[in-house]
Protein backbone atom coordinates (compact mmCIF):
# COMPACT_ATOMS: atom_id res chain seq x y z
CA UNK A 1 0.00 0.00 0.00
CA UNK A 2 1.56 3.78 -0.49
CA UNK A 3 -0.42 5.33 2.33
CA UNK A 4 -0.63 4.45 5.57
CA UNK A 5 -4.32 4.78 6.46
CA UNK A 6 -5.46 5.95 9.94
CA UNK A 7 -7.74 4.14 12.00
CA UNK A 8 -11.00 6.22 12.59
CA UNK A 9 -13.34 5.90 15.69
CA UNK A 10 -16.75 5.58 15.36
CA UNK A 11 -17.96 9.08 15.76
CA UNK A 12 -15.32 10.07 13.04
CA UNK A 13 -17.70 8.49 10.65
CA UNK A 14 -20.59 9.82 8.38
CA UNK A 15 -22.85 8.72 5.45
CA UNK A 16 -21.18 9.18 2.04
CA UNK A 17 -17.67 9.85 3.56
CA UNK A 18 -15.09 8.96 1.20
CA UNK A 19 -13.10 6.32 2.24
CA UNK A 20 -9.39 6.96 1.49
CA UNK A 21 -7.88 5.09 -1.47
CA UNK A 22 -5.11 2.98 -1.65
CA UNK A 23 -2.78 1.67 -4.64
CA UNK A 24 -1.34 -1.96 -4.78
CA UNK A 25 0.88 -3.51 -7.36
CA UNK A 26 1.86 -3.89 -9.86
CA UNK A 27 0.24 -7.19 -9.59
CA UNK A 28 3.17 -10.36 -9.88
CA UNK A 29 2.29 -12.94 -12.43
CA UNK A 30 4.97 -15.40 -9.66
CA UNK A 31 2.26 -14.84 -6.60
CA UNK A 32 -0.18 -16.68 -8.75
CA UNK A 33 2.15 -20.26 -8.28
CA UNK A 34 1.22 -19.97 -4.32
CA UNK A 35 -1.53 -19.18 -4.51
CA UNK A 36 -2.60 -22.21 -6.91
CA UNK A 37 -1.23 -24.04 -4.24
CA UNK A 38 -2.94 -22.75 -1.34
CA UNK A 39 -6.23 -23.32 -3.66
CA UNK A 40 -5.33 -26.76 -5.42
CA UNK A 41 -6.48 -24.56 -8.37
CA UNK A 42 -4.64 -25.72 -11.02
CA UNK A 43 -6.59 -24.15 -13.39
CA UNK A 44 -4.34 -23.67 -16.66
CA UNK A 45 -5.81 -20.14 -17.08
CA UNK A 46 -3.58 -18.87 -13.85
CA UNK A 47 -0.34 -19.94 -14.70
CA UNK A 48 -0.05 -20.68 -18.67
CA UNK A 49 -0.01 -17.53 -20.63
CA UNK A 50 -0.51 -19.83 -24.48
CA UNK A 51 -3.16 -21.56 -22.68
CA UNK A 52 -4.89 -17.76 -21.37
CA UNK A 53 -4.12 -16.12 -24.88
CA UNK A 54 -6.01 -19.51 -27.00
CA UNK A 55 -8.26 -18.72 -25.14
CA UNK A 56 -8.95 -14.58 -26.24
CA UNK A 57 -7.08 -13.18 -23.14
CA UNK A 58 -4.38 -10.95 -23.40
CA UNK A 59 -2.48 -13.24 -20.41
CA UNK A 60 -3.23 -15.21 -17.61
CA UNK A 61 -5.49 -14.04 -14.96
CA UNK A 62 -5.23 -13.25 -11.52
CA UNK A 63 -6.79 -16.08 -9.17
CA UNK A 64 -10.29 -14.30 -8.07
CA UNK A 65 -10.04 -14.93 -4.16
CA UNK A 66 -6.58 -13.25 -4.30
CA UNK A 67 -8.12 -9.87 -5.93
CA UNK A 68 -10.66 -10.44 -3.01
CA UNK A 69 -8.05 -10.50 -0.20
CA UNK A 70 -6.34 -6.84 -1.43
CA UNK A 71 -9.38 -5.44 -0.66
CA UNK A 72 -10.28 -7.11 2.73
CA UNK A 73 -6.62 -6.16 3.44
CA UNK A 74 -7.37 -2.37 2.47
CA UNK A 75 -10.71 -2.69 4.53
CA UNK A 76 -9.56 -4.44 7.65
CA UNK A 77 -6.39 -2.19 7.44
CA UNK A 78 -9.17 0.82 8.34
CA UNK A 79 -10.29 -1.46 11.33
CA UNK A 80 -8.47 -1.00 15.03
CA UNK A 81 -8.96 -4.57 14.94
CA UNK A 82 -9.25 -6.46 12.02
CA UNK A 83 -11.32 -9.27 12.95
CA UNK A 84 -13.90 -6.08 13.75
CA UNK A 85 -14.78 -7.54 10.33
CA UNK A 86 -18.52 -8.29 10.46
CA UNK A 87 -19.64 -9.16 7.16
CA UNK A 88 -18.97 -8.60 3.80
CA UNK A 89 -20.19 -9.13 0.10
CA UNK A 90 -18.81 -8.55 -2.86
CA UNK A 91 -19.10 -9.22 -6.74
CA UNK A 92 -16.54 -10.28 -9.25
CA UNK A 93 -17.29 -8.06 -12.00
CA UNK A 94 -14.04 -8.02 -13.89
CA UNK A 95 -10.39 -9.95 -14.50
CA UNK A 96 -7.17 -8.59 -13.17
CA UNK A 97 -3.90 -9.70 -15.28
CA UNK A 98 -0.05 -9.29 -14.57
CA UNK A 99 1.31 -5.65 -14.05
CA UNK A 100 -2.07 -4.59 -13.30
CA UNK A 101 -2.13 -2.15 -10.70
CA UNK A 102 -5.76 -2.12 -8.06
CA UNK A 103 -6.80 0.67 -6.34
CA UNK A 104 -9.13 -0.14 -3.51
CA UNK A 105 -11.76 2.59 -1.84
CA UNK A 106 -15.04 2.83 -0.64
CA UNK A 107 -17.93 4.68 1.08
CA UNK A 108 -19.88 5.03 4.22
CA UNK A 109 -23.18 3.95 3.54
CA UNK A 110 -24.87 3.63 7.13
CA UNK A 111 -24.38 4.52 10.69
CA UNK A 112 -26.05 2.11 13.43
CA UNK A 113 -24.62 3.17 17.04
CA UNK A 114 -24.37 0.32 19.72
CA UNK A 115 -23.36 0.59 23.73
CA UNK A 116 -21.09 2.82 24.82
CA UNK A 117 -20.79 4.99 21.54
CA UNK A 118 -19.14 1.91 19.75
CA UNK A 119 -21.27 1.10 16.63
CA UNK A 120 -21.34 -0.66 13.41
CA UNK A 121 -20.16 0.85 10.04
CA UNK A 122 -21.54 -0.43 6.64
CA UNK A 123 -19.03 0.79 3.72
CA UNK A 124 -19.29 0.35 0.04
CA UNK A 125 -16.00 -1.41 -1.25
CA UNK A 126 -14.53 -1.36 -4.71
CA UNK A 127 -11.09 -2.60 -6.20
CA UNK A 128 -10.34 -1.04 -10.12
CA UNK A 129 -7.91 -1.21 -12.34
CA UNK A 130 -5.40 1.37 -13.69
CA UNK A 131 -8.22 1.85 -16.49
CA UNK A 132 -10.63 2.24 -14.00
CA UNK A 133 -12.53 -0.81 -14.85
CA UNK A 134 -14.31 -1.91 -11.77
CA UNK A 135 -12.93 -5.69 -10.77
CA UNK A 136 -14.95 -5.91 -7.30
CA UNK A 137 -17.75 -4.27 -5.78
CA UNK A 138 -19.76 -5.03 -2.49
CA UNK A 139 -20.03 -3.75 0.53
CA UNK A 140 -18.16 -4.61 3.82
CA UNK A 141 -19.35 -4.24 7.46
CA UNK A 142 -17.63 -3.56 10.74
CA UNK A 143 -16.99 -2.79 14.56
CA UNK A 144 -16.15 0.72 14.85
CA UNK A 145 -14.81 1.53 18.72
CA UNK A 146 -15.81 5.14 20.71
CA UNK A 147 -13.40 7.39 20.97
CA UNK A 148 -14.57 7.64 24.57
CA UNK B 1 -28.47 -31.11 -24.08
CA UNK B 2 -30.67 -28.44 -22.19
CA UNK B 3 -29.91 -28.95 -18.51
CA UNK B 4 -32.20 -28.05 -16.00
CA UNK B 5 -30.31 -27.57 -12.63
CA UNK B 6 -33.46 -26.54 -10.64
CA UNK B 7 -34.19 -29.50 -8.89
CA UNK B 8 -30.77 -28.81 -7.59
CA UNK B 9 -32.26 -26.41 -5.25
CA UNK B 10 -32.42 -27.69 -1.53
CA UNK B 11 -29.94 -30.47 -2.35
CA UNK B 12 -27.52 -30.90 0.98
CA UNK B 13 -23.41 -31.36 -0.60
CA UNK B 14 -20.99 -33.10 1.22
CA UNK B 15 -19.80 -32.20 4.79
CA UNK B 16 -16.09 -31.27 4.28
CA UNK B 17 -12.98 -30.43 5.98
CA UNK B 18 -10.53 -27.92 5.51
CA UNK B 19 -7.37 -27.44 8.20
CA UNK B 20 -5.86 -23.73 8.68
CA UNK B 21 -2.23 -24.70 7.79
CA UNK B 22 0.40 -22.77 8.59
CA UNK B 23 1.97 -23.09 5.20
CA UNK B 24 -0.82 -21.82 3.37
CA UNK B 25 -1.04 -19.07 6.04
CA UNK B 26 2.48 -17.99 5.39
CA UNK B 27 2.43 -18.33 1.87
CA UNK B 28 -0.49 -16.08 1.25
CA UNK B 29 1.63 -13.68 3.58
CA UNK B 30 4.16 -13.56 1.28
CA UNK B 31 1.92 -12.75 -1.47
CA UNK B 32 -0.01 -10.43 0.10
CA UNK B 33 1.98 -8.76 2.77
CA UNK B 34 -0.23 -8.67 5.63
CA UNK B 35 1.42 -7.92 8.61
CA UNK B 36 2.42 -11.15 10.70
CA UNK B 37 0.51 -13.24 12.83
CA UNK B 38 -1.19 -11.55 15.92
CA UNK B 39 -1.55 -14.15 19.23
CA UNK B 40 -5.59 -13.99 19.67
CA UNK B 41 -4.00 -13.13 23.81
CA UNK B 42 -0.87 -13.06 24.00
CA UNK B 43 -1.63 -13.10 28.39
CA UNK B 44 -3.71 -16.55 28.25
CA UNK B 45 -1.13 -17.77 25.63
CA UNK B 46 1.82 -17.44 27.57
CA UNK B 47 0.17 -18.90 30.94
CA UNK B 48 -0.35 -21.73 28.81
CA UNK B 49 2.02 -24.35 29.79
CA UNK B 50 2.28 -28.38 29.30
CA UNK B 51 4.87 -30.96 30.30
CA UNK B 52 7.10 -27.83 31.26
CA UNK B 53 7.17 -26.50 27.98
CA UNK B 54 4.89 -23.04 26.63
CA UNK B 55 2.65 -24.15 23.92
CA UNK B 56 1.76 -22.75 20.90
CA UNK B 57 0.13 -19.56 20.63
CA UNK B 58 -3.40 -19.77 19.13
CA UNK B 59 -2.76 -17.38 16.38
CA UNK B 60 -5.26 -15.40 13.98
CA UNK B 61 -4.71 -15.28 10.47
CA UNK B 62 -6.21 -12.44 8.38
CA UNK B 63 -9.85 -11.85 7.63
CA UNK B 64 -8.03 -11.73 4.40
CA UNK B 65 -7.72 -15.52 4.21
CA UNK B 66 -11.45 -15.72 5.02
CA UNK B 67 -12.29 -16.02 1.33
CA UNK B 68 -9.57 -18.52 1.01
CA UNK B 69 -11.11 -20.83 3.18
CA UNK B 70 -14.64 -20.36 1.72
CA UNK B 71 -13.63 -20.83 -1.60
CA UNK B 72 -11.06 -24.24 -0.64
CA UNK B 73 -13.64 -25.48 1.76
CA UNK B 74 -16.93 -25.05 -0.28
CA UNK B 75 -14.83 -26.72 -3.45
CA UNK B 76 -14.45 -29.90 -1.36
CA UNK B 77 -18.18 -30.02 -1.09
CA UNK B 78 -19.89 -30.67 -4.07
CA UNK B 79 -18.24 -32.11 -7.43
CA UNK B 80 -18.86 -30.16 -10.43
CA UNK B 81 -20.35 -32.84 -12.57
CA UNK B 82 -22.23 -35.30 -10.38
CA UNK B 83 -23.62 -32.21 -8.01
CA UNK B 84 -23.92 -29.21 -10.21
CA UNK B 85 -24.81 -31.04 -13.99
CA UNK B 86 -21.58 -29.33 -15.28
CA UNK B 87 -18.56 -30.93 -17.57
CA UNK B 88 -15.76 -28.28 -17.11
CA UNK B 89 -13.70 -29.80 -19.99
CA UNK B 90 -16.29 -28.52 -22.18
CA UNK B 91 -18.14 -25.95 -20.24
CA UNK B 92 -16.59 -22.28 -18.06
CA UNK B 93 -17.78 -21.79 -14.88
CA UNK B 94 -16.86 -19.09 -12.99
CA UNK B 95 -17.58 -17.38 -9.05
CA UNK B 96 -20.79 -15.10 -8.86
CA UNK B 97 -21.15 -13.29 -5.89
CA UNK B 98 -19.70 -14.07 -2.36
CA UNK B 99 -21.27 -12.96 1.09
CA UNK B 100 -19.50 -13.94 4.65
CA UNK B 101 -20.57 -13.33 7.87
CA UNK B 102 -17.74 -13.30 10.28
CA UNK B 103 -18.74 -14.96 14.04
CA UNK B 104 -14.93 -15.54 15.38
CA UNK B 105 -11.55 -15.41 14.22
CA UNK B 106 -9.61 -17.88 12.39
CA UNK B 107 -6.29 -18.99 13.90
CA UNK B 108 -3.58 -21.31 12.47
CA UNK B 109 -3.58 -24.71 13.01
CA UNK B 110 -7.79 -24.54 13.19
CA UNK B 111 -9.64 -28.09 12.13
CA UNK B 112 -13.35 -26.48 10.18
CA UNK B 113 -15.69 -28.30 9.26
CA UNK B 114 -17.91 -27.31 6.31
CA UNK B 115 -21.25 -28.07 5.63
CA UNK B 116 -23.30 -26.42 2.46
CA UNK B 117 -26.76 -26.53 0.64
CA UNK B 118 -27.93 -25.61 -2.83
CA UNK B 119 -30.07 -22.83 -1.75
CA UNK B 120 -31.20 -21.31 -5.18
CA UNK B 121 -31.01 -21.43 -8.76
CA UNK B 122 -31.94 -19.60 -11.81
CA UNK B 123 -31.38 -18.57 -14.98
CA UNK B 124 -30.08 -15.21 -16.50
CA UNK B 125 -29.53 -13.99 -19.99
CA UNK B 126 -26.10 -11.61 -20.52
CA UNK B 127 -24.33 -11.92 -23.36
CA UNK B 128 -24.32 -15.53 -23.02
CA UNK B 129 -27.25 -17.75 -21.14
CA UNK B 130 -26.09 -18.94 -18.07
CA UNK B 131 -27.42 -20.36 -14.54
CA UNK B 132 -26.21 -19.20 -11.42
CA UNK B 133 -26.01 -21.80 -8.53
CA UNK B 134 -26.44 -20.48 -5.27
CA UNK B 135 -24.92 -21.88 -2.18
CA UNK B 136 -25.36 -21.33 1.44
CA UNK B 137 -22.76 -22.29 3.86
CA UNK B 138 -22.10 -22.74 7.36
CA UNK B 139 -18.26 -22.98 8.73
CA UNK B 140 -17.73 -23.90 11.98
CA UNK B 141 -14.92 -25.34 14.45
CA UNK B 142 -15.68 -28.74 14.34
CA UNK B 143 -19.12 -30.81 13.46
CA UNK B 144 -20.80 -29.74 15.85
CA UNK B 145 -18.60 -26.77 16.53
CA UNK B 146 -19.03 -22.71 16.76
CA UNK B 147 -19.96 -20.87 14.08
CA UNK B 148 -16.69 -18.81 12.86
CA UNK B 149 -18.60 -18.04 9.23
CA UNK B 150 -21.67 -18.27 7.61
CA UNK B 151 -22.37 -16.95 3.92
CA UNK B 152 -23.37 -17.42 0.43
CA UNK B 153 -21.33 -18.43 -2.67
CA UNK B 154 -22.66 -18.07 -6.44
CA UNK B 155 -21.10 -20.10 -9.15
CA UNK B 156 -22.03 -18.97 -12.58
CA UNK B 157 -21.86 -21.98 -15.23
CA UNK B 158 -22.59 -20.82 -18.61
CA UNK B 159 -24.77 -22.98 -21.14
Amino acid sequence: MTAPISKAWFEDYEVSLALPSVEMGPMDRFDYIPIALILRDTNPLHLDRVYAQERGLPDVVQQGPLNQAYLYRYFTSLLHDPWDLVATKMRFAANVFPDDTLTCGGEVLALAPQEAGAGIVTCAVWQRNQRGETILKGEAKARIPSRR
Amino acid sequence: MIVNRTALIGRPLRAATYTVSEVDVKDFLGVVAEPELVAVDAAEGSANVEGGGVTALPRTVPPSFAPFVAVLGLLKTFDWHEDFLFDYRTGTAMFGEQSIQFHRPLTVGQSVAITAVVSDVYEKQGKQTFDVVEVTFDIKTGEEGELLMSGQQSYILFK
